[in-house]
């Protein structure tokens, strides 16, 4: 048997620290069981869904936790509960519809035990036996057999759970101004636009990398360097969260000094599709407006490990991303908008979640290129990824966007959580 | 002025073709000549549609949004080079109006990869608006509603 010691030995993190990243984390299953302990059972919280998806007492949605699929259900009091969705008795799964609505109870196909909406066990069929014959074990004490209830933390109707006590509340988590933009981007009532899924052939860490590293974001999606929707030279910057394990990226589309580079610069894809005169015959997805009131066009945000909020002008939504085994991942997409949102407003939101997405404008090579790597890094366990732009460290570059700080950071939470 | 001829089934039926086929032989740049200026072009999900959601995985509001589109596709997007395989059922009308033809088409999409693999890459339905005009018959509106919402890799070219 694998014990942690082996593991260690196998995953030899070179002394540059988290400026490097093993390729064997990409596809190693004793790797993937430590992850799914320590990060995915341990100390890190986890976006399940939004409390607009559970209008009343009884609705529920079924979400994720890495492997464990997690029952978010609506109590009686408006509290929201989330319930690993596996019988106590035989491990049956309660629920098997993505969403849906129970009256006061969860009951197993199986063998008919019934949960209630907080997990508490609350009947066993024939407990008692038939005709004074069989029935449990007198000793058998229901309240010991409930379903294993998560902490919950929301916030502006987002909804996170974590399986540990050891997890720092959840505001302590993520820091201030982590705190801040999600009250920024969710402070409204929001309403759902729709939803997806992509499966990516990659392990999910490398999707998580490319959520957290705005140096690809104008290079790999040309898209954004050629019609101007998001260049390194726009003002922003990288904002880190707490312990720097969480980021927030952002840009101002309207301060660009110096974006010429993405027509002159000779080694940048951009120059080479300007030469073709690329441009939009239609207006829509320029036709924008300044949500917020403070002139950021864009703002990633990550909660570590994988939960995204995006503002890509106006064009809003929550990914979140569930391994399904070291070289599969399933990313879940919500668009939304706002109650108050007009009509007009909607319309303009739907265009622009053309950018977004499986047929994403800038997303779609997001897709793509995890699995590129992962096939091509297959034969090189023993090397490592290189990440020395903007330093070695996670401290961010005032004012700058150049810099792979966050991917660093994306590393520290890693390797504080699994001890590799 | 006389009046333009409905669209018949078989017209519609050879516009279904020959726009899979330019598809499927790698003739993107044919593709909005498919529709008519003012059109509209999606690709949705059956679970969106149930669910009241208006959200597209593509959505092109008029012919300008196609070109915008497919320049993208063919510029600025980078994927794994690939090519689709369609195959269509037989088709059901829903309407006939003001010389316009409305009908519902299942399909399924095979997508080839350079490697060679090839997989089912989606299965839906087409519901399509087709209309006459300058003599030729086009697309109004399209919809692409595929049965799962779950999508392989990404969607560079239209269905």
């Amino acid at each position: 048997m694998q014990t942690d010691d082996d593991l260690g030995q196998r995953v030899a993190w070179p002394p540059e620290g988290v400026a490097r990243a093993p390729y064997v984390l990409f596809s190693d299953p004793h790797v993937y069981a430590r992850e799914q302990a320590a990060i995915f059972r341990g100390a890190a919280w986890h976006f399940l869904g939004l409390e607009i998806e559970l209008p009343e007492t009884g609705s529920y949605i079924l979400s994720h936790i890495g492997d464990t699929q997690i029952i978010v259900v609506r109590d009686g009091r408006g509290d929201i509960h989330a319930l690993v969705n596996r019988c106590a008795h035989k491990g049956t799964p309660l629920v098997f519809a993505k969403s849906g609505k129970v009256a006061d109870r969860f009951m197993c196909i199986y063998h008919n035990w019934c949960f209630d909406l907080r997990g508490d066990l609350v009947s066993v069929a024939f407990e008692k036996g038939v005709r004074g014959k069989g029935g449990m074990t007198p000793s058998f004490c229901k309240e010991q057999h409930g379903l294993d209830r998560l902490r919950v933390h929301r916030i502006c109707g987002l909804i996170f759970a974590t399986f540990s006590p050891d997890t720092p509340d959840f505001e302590d988590y993520i820091g201030p101004a982590h705190v801040a933009n999600i009250k920024r981007v969710c402070g409204r009532p929001l309403t759902i636009l729709g939803q997806y899924s992509q499966i990516l052939h990659s392990n999910w860490k490398l999707y998580m990398e490319n959520v957290k590293d705005p140096y690809h974001a104008s290079l790999l999606h040309a898209f954004n360097g050629v019609m101007k929707m998001d260049r390194l030279t726009m003002e922003g910057g990288i904002t880190m969260g707490a312990r720097g394990w969480h980021h927030i990226s952002y840009s101002k589309m309207t301060v660009d000094p110096g974006g010429e580079v993405y027509e002159k610069a000779t080694q940048l894809r951009s120059a080479e599709i300007s030469a073709y005169g690329f441009g939009l015959r239609d207006p829509v997805l320029t036709d924008v407006w300044d949500d917020f009131g403070d002139k950021v066009s864009l703002t990633v945000q990550d909660v570590f490990p994988c939960f995204v909020l995006q503002q890509l002008r106006n064009c809003l939504a929550f990914r979140r991303v569930r391994p399904l085994g070291p070289e599969k991942t399933e990313l879940f997409w919500t668009a939304f908008g706002y109650a108050d949102d007009g009509a007009d407003r909607k319309a303009k939101r739907l265009a622009q979640a053309n950018m977004m997405g499986p047929a994403g404008l800038i997303s779609m090579e997001d897709g793509m290129i995890g699995a590129l790597i992962q096939d091509s890094i297959q034969g090189d366990q023993d090397k490592a990824s290189v990440m020395e732009l903007g330093g070695r460290g996670i401290d961010a570059v005032e004012g700058s966007r150049a810099s792979e700080g966050s991917v660093r950071g994306f590393w520290t939470g890693y390797r504080a959580l699994t001890g590799l | 002025m006389d009046a333009i001829a409905p669209v018949t089934q078989a017209e519609a039926r050879a516009l279904l073709r020959d726009y899979v086929n330019a598809i499927d032989r790698g003739r993107l740049g044919e593709w909005p000549n498919f529709f008519v200026d003012a059109c509209s072009y999606r690709i949705t999900t059956r679970e969106n549609e149930e669910r009241g959601f208006p959200l597209s995985i593509m959505l092109c509001s008029n012919r300008a949004m196609l070109f915008d589109r497919i320049e993208a596709t063919e510029k600025a997007n980078i994927f794994e080079p690939h090519s689709y395989r369609h195959i269509l059922s037989d088709s059901e009308i829903v309407s006939e109006s003001d010389g316009a033809l409305t009908m519902r088409t299942s399909f399924l999409c095979v997508r080839i990869m350079q490697t060679g693999e090839t997989m089912l890459f989606v299965s839906g339905e087409y519901i399509d608006e087709i209309v006459r005009e300058e003599g030729r018959c086009r697309f109004r509106s399209k919809r692409v509603v595929l049965d799962s919402s779950r999508i392989d890799t990404l969607i560079a070219i239209p269905l």
